[in-house]
């Protein structure tokens, strides 16, 4: 593939070690910033992000290698919690098992997430889940209508005075635009 | 109807007859007084002017004086038999059963979130320890445009509602758009959740309310099921200027007096005061949706004052507004120094002044009207005390040129004009008893309640307090009359107001400040003074309380404001509340979680530029991101934040406005976009470099 597109004359994606080499140094502070203390952990977690980001950097030869090689590792996030938690598709589930183990509320997900330990942290996940709202319970409430007494009196005083001259017929057109 | 309402009622309009009659006669013989001193020779249109701005100034304080002499009278034989406190009308109306919820609902907008959340867990703490918080939720419902605050927030919500644990009883929602701002903010919270409360207290960013005081306000409605709305009176507590603990302590021995006078004569068409409050969210939600008024802004366009409309408005619709002044355990924090009060007073005046459109507008109970009009002459008094003075000054100067004619006619005998030295100085007398007598009554109270008057620290320093206070209020009064007068005539004139967030803590003004504050203040009295003293000398001395005030204002600013001289007062037992005296456990609460305040969830968060850290931090980006509406952003909406990333790449953190921050942290996607880039840029982020790049370095990385 790579062959093909350089004879097309479009920009190959360096997937080089030495290419990795860069992106592993800031993928790895990337995945210490998340949580992950463990050397053996984040090692394991390498591998898997530079798994996926050679799959991408060959699909989308233009991208920034740097920029790809992190969001592939908070893709890898992403994916081992929906599988975890069987909540594919549920954007609001992911977004909060995100914040449960990102916070620190979940003990040892990072094993879990390194494939280390084979024991289920789903229900600690949902656990430290917090949602900020609760389910809606919506009332209806509606601007009710306030009737100034002297709202518009100079135009009102005005009309009526023309139409005591003769200018406008007596019956004026209703007001569209209720004063409220 | 049975026999015990008809009663009731008649007793209601008993005490409004007794109050508007007191208020009526006072009125008139203070009238009376003044147009006798005016009728020699006739009445000249100057003293026609005079003689009205009098009738509408002495209604206004008459009002305030028999509403406090009434409440002293009320607190003093401890009787009233139409109290809220001892209504329990469950048979005359249907009642709502089943379980139910009430929501503690905290408005907040760019607020130190901090206290918010600090006064928050109070409560809650207090509420536990009455052993019946099952039946409370609660809700802050931010408003916040500030992006670290609105970040702060959301770290200090997240902190607490982990600790509370399931079922989750602390909510958090920041709204998109703060439309209508805090009755927008409030009706929103109805519109969404309002069917799963059947009250909710509502609260500011400054309240704190003792949880045996939220437990009895849904007592007292629950007893009451046509009432939709209890006004707990809050006593202002926790300053430590001079300024704010000599209102602390008027608040709190005057304020007692007012409230019981108020709740009087007004029974069931009370006040809503904004917070502090319990309300039945049903009505509410059917009756309170505020329109907008029809004009231009000042007085047209969004009400601002919501809490007196949204009170008529339930009236209107049948239902009653109550005020609790008997309740306790209902506080909030005031402007720690005069020039801070003055910015308060110029957000409410406008909201005020709006409610004169309202004084006449069709359906409203005649109370209510009487409220909105008590509004407007809370701010519209200091204009017409002014041109009061001013009317005054320039008769007496026109007197002054008359020449006395002793001989004239065939009389071979002079003829001594008339004075009416007696009749001016009674009118003196009657305006001055009316505004210093409640004080003297409270003085009174104390003494007939020693176990009150220990907790102002005795009946001698209490005394103290009362003669040192006065002269404050004698020489505050005419700055903040000139105050007033210059917001009533900026928003005549058209002038908006934003919607700034209060300056809440302690702190002292300084001689810059005061000097640009106060300097046209000082102005004016030195040439006032000096052409009262040149041209009309005697009235020169008539006029020196109101110039002295004046004179001084720039000293007496800043040293009111001073935090030392407050705890001084206080060491000595002067200004002391009872407040001060025995700190209630709620307060108390409150303190302890100050001092244990600041470690914010993220531990890589604290401190500096929490809205970088949100986009940066993992921990703080998916709390915030978990947070935000799951909604994609259209093209337009796209283009405007990839803009703005193109900016921050380019010119760095420094370059962003708050509201362009905050726009960067509003949308999940580019929100996450900002993030990736960030931490794929030539230097990775660091707790050090972020401060570095927080503070505006710029390209730190680009």
């Amino acid at each position: 593939m790579d062959s093909g597109l350089a004879m097309a004359g479009v920009a190959v994606a360096d997937r080089s070690p030495a290419a990795w080499a860069r992106v592993s140094e800031r993928v790895a502070l990337y995945l210490r910033a998340l949580g992950i203390e463990d050397p053996l952990h984040r090692e394991r977690l390498l591998v898997r992000v530079r798994q996926r980001w050679e799959a991408r950097v060959s699909a989308v030869p233009l991208e920034d290698p740097l920029e790809a090689g992190i969001e592939e590792a908070y893709a890898l996030l992403d994916t081992w919690l929906c599988a975890e938690l069987d909540i594919t598709g549920e954007l609001d589930a992911l977004f909060t098992a995100r914040a449960a183990v990102l916070s620190g509320a979940v003990p040892n997900w990072t094993a879990r997430f390194a494939g280390v330990s084979g024991e289920s942290i789903a229900a600690q996940v949902r656990a430290a889940g917090v949602q900020p709202e609760p389910e809606p319970a919506p009332l209806e409430m509606e601007p009710n209508t306030i009737n100034l007494c002297c709202h518009d009196l100079g135009r009102r005083i005005t009309g009526a005075l023309r139409v005591l001259a003769g200018h406008e017929p007596a019956a004026a057109p209703p007001r569209t635009e209720q004063p409220r | 109807m049975t026999s015990e309402s008809r009663i009731g009622i008649m007793g209601h309009h008993y005490r409004r007859i007794l109050f508007f009659l007191l208020v009526l006669l006072t009125t008139l013989g203070a009238m009376s007084l003044l147009s006798v001193a005016f009728q020699d020779g006739g009445t000249r249109p100057h003293e026609l002017v005079m003689l009205g701005l009098y009738a509408i100034l002495t209604l206004w304080i008459s009002a305030s004086f028999w509403t406090a002499t009434i409440g002293f009278a009320m607190l003093v034989t401890g009787r009233d038999h139409y109290a809220i406190a001892n209504a329990d009308t469950r048979g005359t109306a249907a009642a709502p059963s089943g379980p139910f919820k009430t929501a503690l609902v905290m408005p907040v907008y760019n607020e130190d979130p901090v206290r918010v959340f600090a006064g928050l867990r109070a409560m809650w703490q207090s509420l536990v320890e009455t052993g019946r918080q099952d039946g409370f939720e609660v809700f802050v419902v931010s408003d916040t445009r500030d992006p670290d605050i609105w970040v702060e927030e959301e770290l200090l919500w997240r902190r607490w509602a982990k600790e509370m644990g399931h079922p989750a009883r602390v909510f958090y929602r920041n709204r998109v758009e703060n439309t209508s701002r805090k009755s927008g903010n409030i009706a929103d919270f109805c519109c969404r959740w309002g069917g799963r409360y059947r009250y909710m207290i509502v609260l500011d960013a400054d309240s704190i309310m003792a949880g045996e005081t939220l437990v009895e306000m849904v007592a007292r409605m629950e007893r009451n099921p046509k009432v939709a709305l209890i006004q707990v009176p809050p006593v202002p507590v926790n300053r430590s200027s001079l300024f704010s603990r000599m209102l602390q302590f008027a608040g709190s021995l005057y304020g007692r007096m007012f409230t019981a006078g108020l709740s009087y004569w007004q029974l069931g068409t009370s006040n809503f005061w904004g917070h502090n409050a319990i309300i039945r969210v049903k009505p509410f939600a059917d009756h309170c949706g505020l329109p907008k008024l029809p004009g231009r802004e000042p007085f047209g366009g969004e009400i601002l004052s919501h809490d007196f409309v949204e009170a008529a408005l339930l009236r209107r619709a049948g239902w009653r507004v109550w005020l609790a002044y008997d309740l306790g355990g209902s506080y909030e924090e005031i402007p720690p120094t005069l020039i801070d009060y003055a910015k308060r007073d110029r957000r409410w005046c406008q909201g005020n002044l709006q409610h004169s459109r309202l004084v006449f507008a069709r359906g409203f109970k005649p109370l209510s009207r009487i409220h909105f009009a008590m509004g407007v002459m809370s701010y519209m008094a200091s204009p017409l005390w002014l041109i009061f003075l001013v009317v005054t000054g320039v008769a007496a100067y026109f007197q002054s040129l008359v020449e006395p004619v002793y001989f004239f006619g065939n009389n071979i005998l002079p003829v001594w004009p008339e004075t009416y030295t007696v009749e001016m100085t009674t009118v003196l007398w009657v305006t001055l008893t009316m505004l210093f007598l409640p004080k003297i009554l409270a003085l009174v109270l104390l003494a007939a309640k020693p176990a009150l008057s220990r907790q102002f620290g005795g009946l001698l320093r209490a005394t103290l307090s009362v003669l040192t206070e006065s002269l404050f209020s004698v020489l505050l009064a005419p700055v903040l009359m000139l105050f007033q007068s210059k917001f009533v005539l900026a928003i005549l004139l058209r002038q908006n107001v934003g919607w700034p967030p209060q300056q809440r803590g302690d702190h002292q003004t300084g001689f810059a400040e005061a000097f640009g504050t106060h300097l046209s203040h000082t102005l004016i009295a030195v040439v006032v003074g000096f052409l009262s003293y040149w041209y009309v000398p005697s009235f020169f001395w008539w006029f020196t309380p109101v110039l002295a005030g004046l004179a001084l204002s720039i000293p007496v600013s800043m040293i009111t404001s001073r935090v030392w001289l407050g705890q001084l007062a206080r060491r000595a037992g002067i200004f002391l509340t009872p407040e001060e005296s025995a700190q209630p456990r709620v307060l108390q609460l409150l303190e302890q979680n100050l001092e244990r305040a600041g470690t914010p969830l993220c531990t890589t968060a604290t401190g500096g530029d929490l809205w970088y850290r949100a986009v940066v931090d993992p921990c703080a980006y998916a709390l915030h991101a978990s947070m935000l509406p799951d909604e994609t952003p259209n093209r337009r909406r796209r283009h405007y934040l990839e803009g703005l990333i193109f900016q921050l790449q380019d010119e760095g953190l420094g370059s962003l406005k708050p509201n362009e921050k905050r726009a960067l942290v509003s949308h999940r996607d580019g929100l996450f976009e900002l993030h990736t880039l960030l931490w794929a840029a030539a230097q990775p982020p660091s707790a050090g470099q972020i401060a570095g790049a927080a503070a505006g370095s710029g390209t730190a990385h680009q």
